[in-house]
């Protein structure tokens, strides 16, 4: 009999301070997850808590953190060389191949960046794979900037609208997100493209209106939902939303059903 | 009004003067504040046969018919006989002379109660059972008590307000693996009691039993059925309570968690020490003055008296009174005036 | 095969019994309850038939035997996860047709959703036989033949209790040696077939219409009327939610275990993420989920019955009397209205 809720320990390879708030933590492990999956981090004495992969490699994972809960904030007193244990990958990650040649457009508020983030990186490094990518990403403020090289190599290959939301600093825009979907050329897309929208939830829900506002069809937008978890193996009930279980069927979802997903 | 009244007397038998010359007002006692709804055909009956036809819930719970003439209270004690033997001798064993003279003395007041765990969510016991366990032991007697009995620490009952309160306390117990650690309890006791209940590191609850009321909140929240009362059933008695004109005072706690044995060995101690301190003299005054004027040390040891206290007792060490005073320094009298205890010359 | 046994025969069964299974059974837990002086019946292992509780319904369902309120599933020092240990013996639980009803709905989230097996819950459901206990009259708050769960087909024994005898009717070959040489006995298991009342079971057109439905103002009285203490869930004998906790050993910080404890939609915080945002702040909101889970959500997922047995369990432990059947018939109202408001 397996035991689908027993974690693993896994080394902590490296620690990158993306922030005050934010942590980036490698950890060594050999998992090949999908795009948008995420996995049970778990301290024994404090907790469990459902993260997503930012980036994942051969024999490493990435998870960008933020110190929100008692999970997280015991996570950020760890060092390199500590066990932290993990299970999963569990959900369905992004459509990536579905989505393979088309036009991209992402749209990302805060940490909402980071379960795209091992996705562009793959579309940076295969510039193939899709027709074009468009970035926005929002950021509350200068001190919240997560992933800074990261957004800097991208701007080299990918159309990007970097904006904080009250800051006014070089080379950034001010202004909420949903500010620049309407600068995306969707209408020389040849309808062969995807919006794909990660944030908090009242950023995910204007900016698909937004989007809608700007002619992209139902179809083509994407979102990921962020929810309390437990089990993340569909006993616990907290992440159930009607008869959808976001562990099991999301986090990533259709546009098409998300919007019908009221809590 | 031409008429030759024994007013001391016609008080003894619980009859009340009133304003109007030759009008007096029977008061029925109602041990526990509890009885048979079928009396109320006799109040009605009094009421309108020898009364004036209003009734007036008493304010020591009794049930009170003003208007009666003097000359119709021969009729009234008669007609109150039956009354008076189901409800002291039956229902609460008293042993009483059958007689038709009314009540033979209203030196221990009724005792008043709330009403219980029989009905209400947060009492902790059946105060009126309690209450017809107390009431041969007090009654009749010429000596003086009130007695205010409550099901729990909200002390519906006003037993601060009287020489004893009997208030319910339950000793809980914690089940704990039954705790889902909702916190329910811990925001009832900081919100309805003395907030000794706290949430643990892993989210199950810790107690600080020093000051817990023995409310029971914790037990009336509890989705889980995590907290449960003991079975045993505890009581805090309070004493010295009182209202009144010169130094109206809340009753201060004499024992926490008391059982029903000591409760009913300090209350039967009472008249004793009544009977000591007022050198055998029956006058009416309140409790807390006669603990005054013996002291509490004396009262404690008379009141205890062949008591045995129960291992979860505690008893006050000393009493900290807080009268409303109103009229400063009414305590400080000259020396000859003040009241003196125990037998005298 | 039908046997009848008296209290001290059926005594002696359980102790030839207990050698291999623990038996559960509703008890009555004395002066436990809510408020003063009132007992709770809740299951706990018996070993003599006066301990079953026969003529009233538990108060908490029979789902704590087999997931207790908290359960241990590991044991942690700083560098491994041992996972708890298994039961030895097997299990008999003593419930009524509903009960076995509800546990189908256990099963199907532990064993089944998802496509996960939950080890902790497997672990016991395959050690457990259930003997039924007949119910022909119920209680004031049961409904089951409206949720059609009045009847149950899966027991390895059934019983019926009288002053004199428990007559028994045994299925399950491995119970039928422990009946050698008792008396047989002839009987017909009975089921109830109408409950006090009956409660009509909304049927939900489509998203749209669900949508409408939980905008409807219907909820909003629960904003005054409900606690949110969770009660309902708890007794609830197909809920199944869970949080997992995990907690340090006070004499060893190093060392601890990671436990789950039962958790409910209806306490607020339930869907409050690390940092604090939730999604269903009020009363009304959480009801509103609670009974659309119950008539609508499990069954859209999974296709066959709605999550609810109608053991009535919820209404009865609500300390503000709120009925679910109430809710339920409100919310077939509300559709109405819905519909009525559609057609215009």
């Amino acid at each position: 009999m397996t035991n689908p809720v027993m974690p693993k320990a896994h080394r902590i390879l490296h620690i990158n301070r993306e922030t005050e708030m934010e942590y980036t933590f490698r950890i060594e492990a050999d998992f090949v997850p999908e795009h948008g999956q995420f996995f049970q981090l778990s301290v024994p004495r404090v907790g469990e808590c459902p993260i997503s992969v930012s980036s994942f490699g051969e024999g490493w994972l990435e998870f960008t953190i933020r110190a929100v809960g008692k999970v997280t904030d015991q996570l950020f007193s760890m060092r390199p060389g500590d066990e932290l244990f993990l299970r999963g990958p569990y959900g369905k990650g992004w459509p990536v191949e579905q989505l393979r040649g088309k036009h991209l457009v992402f749209v990302t508020g805060g940490t909402g960046l980071a379960p795209v983030k091992s996705w562009l990186n793959k579309l940076y490094d295969e510039p193939g794979m899709a027709e074009s990518v468009h970035l926005i990403a929002g950021f509350k403020n200068e001190a919240g900037i997560l992933f800074k090289p990261d957004l800097a190599r991208w701007k080299e290959r990918f159309s990007t609208h970097y904006t904080l939301d009250n800051d006014q600093i070089e080379g950034w825009n001010t202004g909420l997100v949903t500010k620049f979907i309407p600068e995306i050329p969707f209408d020389t897309f040849g309808g062969n493209y995807a919006v794909i929208i990660v944030g908090p939830p009242v950023m995910m829900h204007f900016a698909a209106l937004e989007a809608l506002k700007n002619g992209v069809p139902e179809e083509k937008i994407w979102v990921s939902f962020e929810r309390k978890m437990s089990c993340a193996v569909g006993k616990c009930g907290h992440c159930r939303i009607d008869e959808t279980y976001v562990c099991l069927e999301g986090p990533v979802f259709p546009y098409t059903v998300a919007k019908n997903l009221l809590d | 009004m031409n008429c030759d009244i024994n007013i001391k007397q016609l008080q003894k038998n619980c009859w009340r003067q009133s304003k109007v010359p030759g009008e007096f007002m029977l008061q029925l006692r109602v041990p526990g504040s509890l009885i048979e709804a079928k009396h109320l055909e006799r109040v009605v009956y009094i009421a309108n046969t020898w009364g004036n036809g209003l009734f007036h819930v008493g304010m020591r719970h009794t049930l009170n018919v003003p208007g009666v003439k003097y000359e119709n209270i021969p009729a009234v004690n008669a007609y109150i006989k039956d009354y008076i033997s189901q409800v002291e001798n039956e229902m609460c064993g008293v042993e009483m002379e059958e007689s038709e003279n009314g009540y033979p003395t209203i030196g221990a007041r009724n005792i008043m109660a709330c009403i219980g765990n029989r009905h209400c969510i947060l009492a902790n016991y059946n105060t009126q059972e309690l209450a017809k366990k107390i009431e041969p032991l007090i009654f009749p007697s010429h000596y003086h008590i009130k007695i205010g009995m409550s099901g729990c620490p909200n002390d519906c009952g006003k037993g601060q307000c009287n020489d004893f309160g009997i208030i319910g306390q339950a000793k809980m117990d914690y089940v704990y693996d039954r705790c889902i650690g909702c916190g329910q309890c811990v925001e009832a006791c900081k919100k309805h009691a003395t907030g000794v209940l706290a949430m643990t590191e892993d989210k199950k609850v810790a107690k600080d039993a020093c000051c817990c009321l023995g409310c029971g909140e914790c037990a009336v929240v509890c989705p889980a059925g995590a907290w449960v009362r003991q079975p045993k059933k505890f009581f805090r008695i309070t004493i010295g309570g009182r209202t009144g004109k010169h130094t109206p005072r809340l009753g201060k706690t004499f024992i926490n968690f008391a059982t029903e044995e000591v409760v009913l060995g300090v209350l039967g101690n009472w008249q004793k020490f009544s009977a000591w301190v007022l050198d055998y003299k029956p006058v009416y005054m309140h409790g807390g003055h006669l603990i005054d004027m013996a002291g509490y040390e004396k009262f404690k040891e008379m009141i205890l008296d062949g008591v045995e206290l129960n291992p979860e007792a505690k008893v006050a060490q000393r009493i900290m009174w807080a009268e409303s005073e109103m009229r400063g320094q009414i305590n400080v009298i000259p020396i000859g005036e003040h009241p003196v205890a125990g037998p005298q010359q | 095969m039908g046997y009848s046994l008296n209290h001290r025969e059926t005594n002696a069964l359980f102790d030839r019994l207990a050698a291999e299974y623990k038996i559960y059974a509703p008890k009555r837990f004395a002066k436990q309850g809510r408020y003063s002086d009132t007992d709770i019946v809740r299951y706990d292992e018996i070993h003599t038939a006066e301990e079953i509780v026969w003529d009233q319904k538990s108060d908490f369902s029979a789902k704590e035997v087999l997931t207790p309120v908290t359960e241990p599933i590991f044991y942690f020092t700083e560098d491994e996860y041992r996972e708890s240990g298994a039961p030895k013996k097997k299990i008999l639980i003593f419930l009524r047709p509903c009960d076995i009803n509800a546990f189908e709905h256990q099963d199907r989230i532990y064993l089944q959703n998802g496509g996960f097996c939950d080890s902790y819950y497997q672990r016991m459901r395959e050690k457990t036989r259930f003997v039924l206990m007949e119910c022909t009259e119920g209680w004031d708050t049961c409904f089951c033949c409206s949720m059609g769960a009045n009847k149950a087909e899966e027991y390895s024994a059934a019983v019926r209790h009288t002053e004199e005898e428990i007559l028994w009717s045994v299925k399950d070959e491995e119970l039928t040696p422990y009946f050698a040489g008792c008396q047989e006995a002839d009987w017909q298991l009975q089921f109830i077939e109408k409950n006090q009342f009956a409660v009509k079971i909304p049927e939900i057109a489509d998203k749209e219409t669900l949508a409408k439905l939980k905008k409807h103002p219907m909820w909003q009285e629960y904003n005054d009327r409900c606690v949110s203490c969770g009660s309902c869930t708890l007794a609830c004998s197909t809920c199944t939610c869970f949080t997992t906790r995990d907690k340090i050993y006070s004499e060893n910080a190093k060392a601890g275990e990671r436990r789950r404890v039962h958790d409910s939609c209806q306490i607020a915080g339930f869907d409050a993420m690390a940092g604090g945002h939730g999604f269903r702040t009020t009363p009304a909101d959480r009801i509103r989920y609670r009974a659309l889970h119950k008539v609508h959500d499990y069954k859209a997922r999974f296709g066959d019955y709605h999550m609810c047995v109608g053991c009535g369990r919820c209404s009865a432990r609500c300390p503000k009397f709120i009925s679910f059947p109430a809710i339920i018939n409100k919310m077939s109202a509300a559709l109405e209205e819905i519909a009525a408001e559609a057609s215009k």
